[in-house]
């Protein structure tokens, strides 16, 4: 096991370890591709505005980090975890206007960032992970992860073909350490809901988490709130229905908030889900660099699964009139990965994903997804048919 | 480069097979020459692009690199649609990801076009010792199948460029060369591009 205390020095490490970069003029000059290490250690290969911008957001996150340390000297220490706050978006005329305030200061606050120091708490609280973990023994997951050692299944096999592929060159997950605690993690989760099982995506997905969360357990229960609450169910279970409803959700509203995009793409016979599949199943930290993949996380945690559709339409949106200029697939695809690879001031995607795409309530989108849930258990329905019949003709 | 007065092909292609077979690892190699030990799992799907030149045309490939999890299999539609070539990778150490190949194929004549170009390719071939299928029984459904059979090494780069250049000669036969911009199947009249030629 890895300990909690080796856990937080090497964020530590990794954010005291990394130099204020200054590229040189003639760096510049040539258009230097240069490769370093961002905030969680993940390597990174980006121009000298590149490495400007990463400056930049380091400044940033130190600066938000006052502005929550401030706020905890004047409001008090875990302010923003008492329970009618966490849990404000319920906003009863019955409450407080001090409770009000403050959960509108943390919805912003949120929005703006929650320092990496300080990410682990609040998440686990806000996600409701600690309120799932309280309502079960204190040493489930110790007793889980000692009842599991030793077996084998489709799962576990194929989440040991996945560990070393997994950020593969990370300083830390990719070490036997790192390897051990993410296994430990994926396969108690196998075992927890037999219908996820494991699915490819996941490992990314708990990786992370793992990075951030302080110790293994909070991070394996980090998951579990994700895939028990947060997300829509079935995104990851046998044929990935949740995901497929969620795809056609999000059709449906890029005609309604980007219908100049949604109509070209159309034209151009592109299927948005071509993309949208990974970032929605990786939560978008496959595409997106580190820091902005956690910025959405931290508003993902808080606010719900409708977040993903507000970051999936603000990478549209940033590169609309771009996209409008496409002829062919190809380039559609190059735009979006070369915007979400270069996304690394994270407010520059969460200004457009907030402030310009307008808003979106969770009961709207649980609507669509009422309507859309049909469709898709009958197209999938379908199509087992069809293979089914295939291996009746075989015999 | 295109030759001049050559036609050029768009061709979409579309890689399927059982996860860990090195489905990615091949387009890599043929894309961008590289090979890594500890490949990322695909998610969805990942798409590049690679242009041959031959002596009778210039082929333009995009290529879509779908993920082998059994589960992804539902999503598989959305990338085989309107493809020009499919490419269906084994592993020539393991005999479930054969049979796995086996059952894509067969889903490809379903639904797929009559002149979908196909490859059965049986990847791996530097691991030989631990060999499970045997190249006979490989050959011998890809015949049965209509399609072409070949071994090939992402690691060792064994292979590759002929899959390639294979599929895409086949493009350029099945593609007519005289009129200028014809398109190949009717199908495109609903939108969806097999693949066309320009003069």
């Amino acid at each position: 096991m890895y300990g909690t205390q080796s856990k937080r020095d090497l964020a530590l490490e990794f954010q005291s370890q990394i130099p204020i970069l200054r590229p040189s003029i003639h760096a510049r000059r040539a258009n230097l591709t240069v490769k370093f290490q961002d905030l969680y250690g993940f390597t990174v290969e980006g121009n000298v505005d590149d490495v400007n911008v990463l400056n930049e957001v380091r400044e940033k996150v130190r600066k938000q980090g006052r502005v929550w340390w401030a706020l905890e000297a004047n409001k008090g220490a875990n302010w923003y975890l008492e329970p009618s706050i966490s849990e404000g978006i319920a906003l009863k005329s019955s409450l407080k206007f001090s409770t009000l305030a403050n959960a509108i200061t943390l919805k912003r606050l949120i929005r703006k960032g929650i320092p990496p120091l300080l990410r682990p708490k609040v998440w686990f609280s806000l996600s409701g992970a600690a309120k799932k973990k309280s309502t079960v023994p204190e040493s489930y997951y110790n007793d889980l992860s000692k009842a599991v050692e030793g077996k084998v299944t489709p799962a576990t096999r194929q989440i040991d073909h996945d560990l070393p592929r997994t950020f593969p060159g990370h300083p830390w997950l990719d070490t036997p350490e790192g390897h051990a605690a993410l296994r430990r993690v994926l396969v108690g989760y196998s075992f927890r809901d037999s219908d996820v099982g494991y699915c490819q995506g996941l490992n990314y997905v708990a990786a992370l988490l793992l990075l951030v969360m302080k110790t293994e357990e909070d991070a394996f229960w980090m998951l579990a709130v994700l895939l028990e609450n947060v997300l829509v169910n079935d995104c990851y279970t046998n044929n990935l229905s949740g995901c497929h409803v969620e795809q056609r959700v999000f059709k449906d509203i890029l005609v309604k908030k980007c219908p100049r995009i949604a109509t070209h793409l159309e034209a151009l016979d592109f299927d948005v889900s071509l993309v949208a599949t990974e970032w929605f199943l990786c939560l978008f930290s496959k595409s997106l660099p580190s820091e902005t993949t956690l910025r959405v996380w931290d508003v993902l945690f808080y606010e719900g699964a409708k977040v993903l559709f507000h970051v999936a339409l603000a990478i549209f949106k940033m590169k609309e009139d771009e996209l409008l200029l496409t002829h062919h697939v190809g380039d559609v695809i190059n735009i979006l990965q070369k915007t979400t690879h270069h996304l690394f001031d994270p407010d520059d995607l969460l200004t457009v994903a907030f402030d310009k795409i307008g808003s979106m309530t969770t009961n709207t989108i649980s609507k669509q997804r009422k309507k859309q849930e049909p469709a898709v258990m009958a197209e999938l329905d379908q199509r087992l048919r069809r293979l089914n019949s295939l291996k009746l003709d075989d015999k | 480069m295109a030759r001049p007065g050559n036609k050029i092909i768009q061709a979409k292609l579309v890689l399927l097979g059982d996860m860990g077979t090195g489905k990615t690892s091949l387009v890599l190699r043929f894309v961008k020459g590289q090979f890594f030990e500890n490949q990322e799992p695909t998610i969805g799907a990942a798409f590049f692009t690679q242009i041959l030149s031959l002596q009778e045309a210039t082929v333009k490939f995009d290529i879509w690199d779908t993920a082998g999890q059994e589960r992804y299999h539902s999503l598989a539609p959305m990338y085989y649609r309107g493809a020009a070539a499919a490419v269906v990778v084994f592993d020539i150490a393991s005999k479930d990801t054969f049979i796995r190949a086996k059952k894509w194929v067969e889903e490809l004549q379903r639904q797929g076009n009559s002149n979908l170009v196909m490859a059965l390719v049986a990847n791996k071939s530097d691991l030989e010792p631990s060999r499970e299928v045997d190249t006979e029984e490989g050959e011998e459904f890809a015949q049965e199948n209509g399609m072409f059979y070949i071994e090939t090494s992402a690691k060792t780069a064994e292979n590759i460029n002929d899959l390639f250049y294979e599929i895409a000669q086949r493009l350029a036969k099945a593609c007519p060369s005289k009129p200028s911009t014809m398109n190949l199947n009717n199908e495109v009249q609903h939108r969806r591009k097999l693949f066309c030629c320009f003069g």
